[in-house]
This record gives C-alpha cells, sequence and structure tokens, in this order.
C-alpha cells in the first residue's frame, strides 16, 4: 500500500450525512479519530447517528478515540475499482479497544502470517485537502 | 410469521433459456429486456401449471420489474399484488392466499444485470441504498459484496482451521451437479479441486469460482391455494413452513458477520421453519442455498444444524454436498454454476426434485426441501414438501 500522501487524490464515495460530517472535520482539524460518545450510558458509536443504539439516548459529545485496536480479518483486492487503489490492495476490519469495528487499510509492514488480533493504532493519512484514518502495526 | 401448514402450493414453474439467453448476450445481442424475461418465464409457467391467464388473482414482481408495467404488459388485474425478492415473494404470496386476499398468485422476475453491466463491486454497486455496509467503506477500497464474504470468512476458517481446499469442495460439487442440468450455463465445463485451487483471487481468500455468474434471464412460479392447487395438478409442492431472522445490530460495520457469522439468526430461522414443519435437519433430502458466493454454504451447514459448528470443513470434505454426498445441495448448480436468478432459481429446482423427474441429477425419493437465504444477515428459509 502506498505510504505517501497523494496530494492530487481524493477519498472516494464517502457518505457524507449529517452525522458523517463532523467525523471527518474533526480527523482533518486534529489528526485523531473522533467519535460520538452517548451522554447517557457512555457508548461509542459508528457509524455516526442520531440516537445511541444501546439506550437511544439523543446525548453526545464527540470524543477523541485512543486509536488503538486489533485486526479482527483482512482482504486483498486483486482488482482495482477505484483511482486511489490499484490492485493489490488489503482491507482490514479493526475491533477498536473502545468497542465498534471499523473497516480500514492496513499501512506500512504486513504481518507474516495471520494478520487476525494483531495489535494496530490509527495513522492519519493525508489525501488531497482530508485525512483518511489508516492503521498500521504497534510494533 | 404465521404457521402455514400446506395451506398454499406451487403449481407452475418456468423460465427463459438461460444456455441460450448467455450465448446471446455474450454475442452483443439483446434477446429482451428486463420485463421480456419475466413476461416469457411467466408464459412457460402458465404452460407448465395448465392454467389460462384469466386465472391469476394475484401479482408478485421481481425486486427489479416495475409492478404496474409488468401487470399492464401481461394484462393482469388482480386482488393482491407487491415487489419482492425470491423468498420475500414466496412469502407474500403465502400470506395473501392464508388471508384470503387472493388464490392463484403468479411470482414474475426477470434481470438483465448482464446485458445492462449492473455493478456488483465498485463505486456504483447496488444494492447500496438497502444495505449502508455496501457504500459506507468504499473510501478504504471495500467496494464489492464479494470483500464483505471475503473478509467473514477469512475469520471464519482461522477460528475453526476450515482449508481453502474445504470451500473448494462447494463450487466443485456444484459444477459437478451441473454436468446433470440442461439448463445450467456451465454444463459440459467441469471443474477439479486443482482447478479450483488454481484459479486466481478476486478478493483473496475468495477465487474467482467462488463467486456466482452474471447472466440474463427470467423465472415465473405459481403458487395456488392448496385446495385448488391439488384441482389443477397431482403434483403440487406444498409450502410447508416459512421463517425469517434479521441481524439488523452493528450491521454496518460488519459485526453480526465477523463474529458469528450470522449463525444466531439462522439458529431462529431453524427452529421456526423446523417446528412448524414437524421436521429436522435430518428429514431434509435436498438442500438449497442462495449462493452469491460460495461461502455461504458452509456457513448455513452449521447455522441450520446440519453439521456441528466448526464442524463445516469436514461435512465439506467427508459427507459431501454433491449428488452422492449426505446432503445433495445447490442441486442444479445454483448461482454459481446453473444461473444467477437471485433465488429465484433455486424454488424451481426445489420443485422439480420434489416432482421428480430431475433425469441423473433427482435425489431419489426427496420428500423435503430447505431453501435458505442469508443477505446481508437476513436470515430466511422455506421448507418445501410433497
Ligand atoms: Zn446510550
Amino acid at each position: 500500500m502506498a505510504m505517501t500522501s497523494e496530494t492530487s487524490q481524493t477519498i472516494p464515495n464517502r457518505v457524507l450525512g449529517l452525522y458523517d460530517k463532523p467525523f471527518w472535520q474533526l480527523l482533518a482539524e486534529t489528526r485523531a479519530l473522533h467519535l460520538q460518545r452517548c451522554g447517557s450510558c457512555g457508548a461509542f458509536r459508528y457509524p455516526p447517528g442520531p440516537v445511541c443504539h444501546e439506550c437511544l439516548s439523543p446525548d453526545y459529545a464527540w470524543t477523541a478515540v485512543s486509536g488503538g485496536g486489533s485486526i479482527m480479518s483482512w482482504v486483498i483486492f486483486h482488482r482495482q475499482y477505484l483511482d486511489l487503489y490499484p490492485a493489490p490492495y488489503n482491507v482490514v476490519a479493526v475491533r477498536l479497544d473502545e468497542g465498534p469495528i471499523i473497516i480500514s487499510n492496513l499501512t506500512g509492514a504486513e504481518p507474516e502470517g495471520s494478520w487476525i488480533d494483531r495489535r494496530v493504532e490509527m495513522v492519519p493519512v493525508p489525501i488531497g485537502a482530508e485525512i483518511l484514518p489508516r492503521f498500521a502495526l504497534v510494533r | 410469521m404465521s404457521r402455514t401448514n400446506r395451506k398454499a402450493a406451487v403449481v407452475g414453474v418456468g423460465h427463459t433459456d438461460w444456455v441460450g439467453d448467455w450465448a446471446r448476450v455474450r454475442a452483443g445481442e439483446n434477446p429482451t429486456d428486463i420485463n421480456g424475461y419475466a413476461a416469457f418465464a411467466f408464459i412457460d409457467a402458465l404452460k407448465d401449471a395448465g392454467l389460462k391467464r384469466d386465472d391469476i388473482d394475484g401479482l408478485i414482481c421481481g425486486p427489479w420489474n416495475p409492478y404496474e408495467r409488468m401487470g399492464e404488459l401481461l394484462k393482469l388485474n388482480v386482488r393482491w399484488g407487491d415487489n419482492a425478492d425470491a423468498v420475500l415473494a414466496v412469502l407474500s404470496a403465502v400470506q395473501a392466499i392464508e388471508t384470503g386476499m387472493a388464490e392463484v398468485v403468479a411470482l414474475v422476475y426477470g434481470n438483465d444485470q448482464r446485458s445492462v453491466g449492473t455493478q456488483y463491486g465498485g463505486p456504483q454497486a447496488m444494492g447500496g441504498d438497502a444495505f449502508l455496509s455496501y457504500v459506507y467503506h468504499a473510501p478504504w477500497g471495500l467496494t464489492s459484496q464479494g470483500a464483505l464474504y471475503a473478509l467473514m470468512f477469512q475469520r471464519f476458517r482461522a477460528l475453526y482451521g476450515f482449508e481453502e481446499s474445504d470451500l473448494g469442495h462447494v463450487a466443485v460439487a456444484q459444477r459437478a451437479s451441473a454436468q446433470h442440468n440442461p439448463n445450467a450455463i456451465m454444463q459440459g465445463r467441469p471443474i477439479s479441486l486443482e482447478d479450483y485451487l488454481g484459479s486466481r483471487y478476486i478478493c483473496e481468500p475468495l477465487h474467482l469460482f467462488d463467486y456466482c455468474l452474471i447472466n440474463d434471464g427470467g423465472v415465473a412460479l405459481i403458487i395456488a391455494e392448496a385446495e385448488r392447487a391439488r384441482a389443477i395438478t397431482d403434483r403440487p409442492v406444498y409450502i410447508d413452513a416459512v421463517g425469517r431472522y434479521d441481524l439488523n445490530e452493528n450491521a454496518t460495520t460488519l459485526e453480526p458477520r465477523l463474529t458469528e457469522f450470522y449463525r444466531p439468526a439462522q439458529q431462529k430461522v431453524a427452529e421456526q421453519v423446523f417446528n412448524r414443519a414437524g421436521i429436522g435437519p435430518d428429514d431434509v433430502d435436498v438442500f438449497q442455498v442462495y449462493d452469491s458466493f460460495s461461502v455461504h454454504v458452509p456457513l448455513a451447514l452449521e447455522g441450520y444444524g446440519y453439521c456441528p459448528v466448526g464442524g463445516a470443513g469436514k461435512f465439506l470434505r467427508e459427507s459431501g454436498i454433491g449428488l452422492d454426498g449426505k446432503l445433495p445441495t445447490n442441486t442444479s448448480g445454483g448461482h454459481l454454476s446453473e444461473t444467477y436468478m437471485q433465488g429465484w432459481n433455486h424454488q424451481v429446482e426445489a420443485v422439480r426434485q420434489l416432482r421428480g423427474g430431475c433425469g441423473s441429477r433427482q435425489v431419489e425419493g426427496a420428500r423435503y426441501v430447505h431453501y435458505s437465504s442469508d443477505v446481508a444477515g437476513k436470515a430466511m428459509s422455506i421448507i418445501y414438501g410433497n
């Protein structure tokens, strides 16, 4: 996976609903991953949304998460669908330490053998004027 | 879902010439359009049932066929109408019949996905309006439904020691069954396990042969109230049970796929349909699994109790899902080797196996067929009996 900042590129096909926009804005401003945290029960939401799926409270605060997690699964695409992703490229499912799963890419070194349960941390990758959250192995 | 208990039966099945449609579309011709495929299948099903058009009093169209235009083309004024995918169309017909809204329902489906180039992967991937997970992860290049099953399978095989070659048995067995089916697009092109393992990856760990065909065609079914069905035909195929359970919690981030592989939903549906039909997994003679990807099969084998949790690899290797296996599965070749009619062709095969007369792919003395679909964690099943 290309590590360099791809300044002429754009992040493809983001879903940018009312509650998604702050997720990307906060990433671009702070380079840290923020999720909505329920003001009533403390659960984290991803994808962002209008109510807490645990307790149905509408209250929340955008809260920085640690960026740490572990890989649940991974795949290697052998076909190109998007300009930003020439084949082969990987996609990983990461279980964040705060609970939610986030789909992303592993950037940098790849593990030998199974990737499952490998510890990773979020890496903010500039794509054009935006930041895309990817993950790298924790050494 | 209410108990069905043989209130409705399939009295007619029809479809277009999938093999011919495939050849013509690949040669750059358009045999017809999406409503034409459905109309030709309807004509075939009417003939199969020995019914006249005026006998039809309900119409259910496939998800891609506009309901009013379809009814207009077929000149069907009806007292029940709906749009639905394969399994929900059967459920809708049963409900209409049970509530007295209709007595003889036509279910018609057409698909021109090959000739119009429907995208199942990439930025314009279909289904995003219904399932946020199909589009939400595009910024990271996760753009195909196959990749969702590849992610699922990668973790599944790591947890249970399931081998890549175990999954190969699905594609190989279904391709072998398709050799006995003149309607199968892949008749005449058998594959071996070596062919499977040597084939290219699309989204690793899934190989080319783990993916369904993409082709044009149509399917129609005619479902009638049980007493009426017995007057129409001496070989009605009864709908003994239907069931459904949906896992929606955390679905967009794939949690139900990656943690329990849809199993809790399938187990709940298994309990519903086997109780309603008064049978168990051992009584099922033929298993029909919605197989947009081969991965559906081992997941369904475990989820519905045909083998223990973690036992699908051994089942595929030793018991088998071929015509001579312990549980003949997708006996027509399914989506991988017969035709990708999005579950509709599986209903046709269920009916044909229960009528008898499937020639060299007939499962002798078949009494019960179980159809299962688990699209995006919405688990649904039908038990057919004769
Ligand atoms: Zn809450």
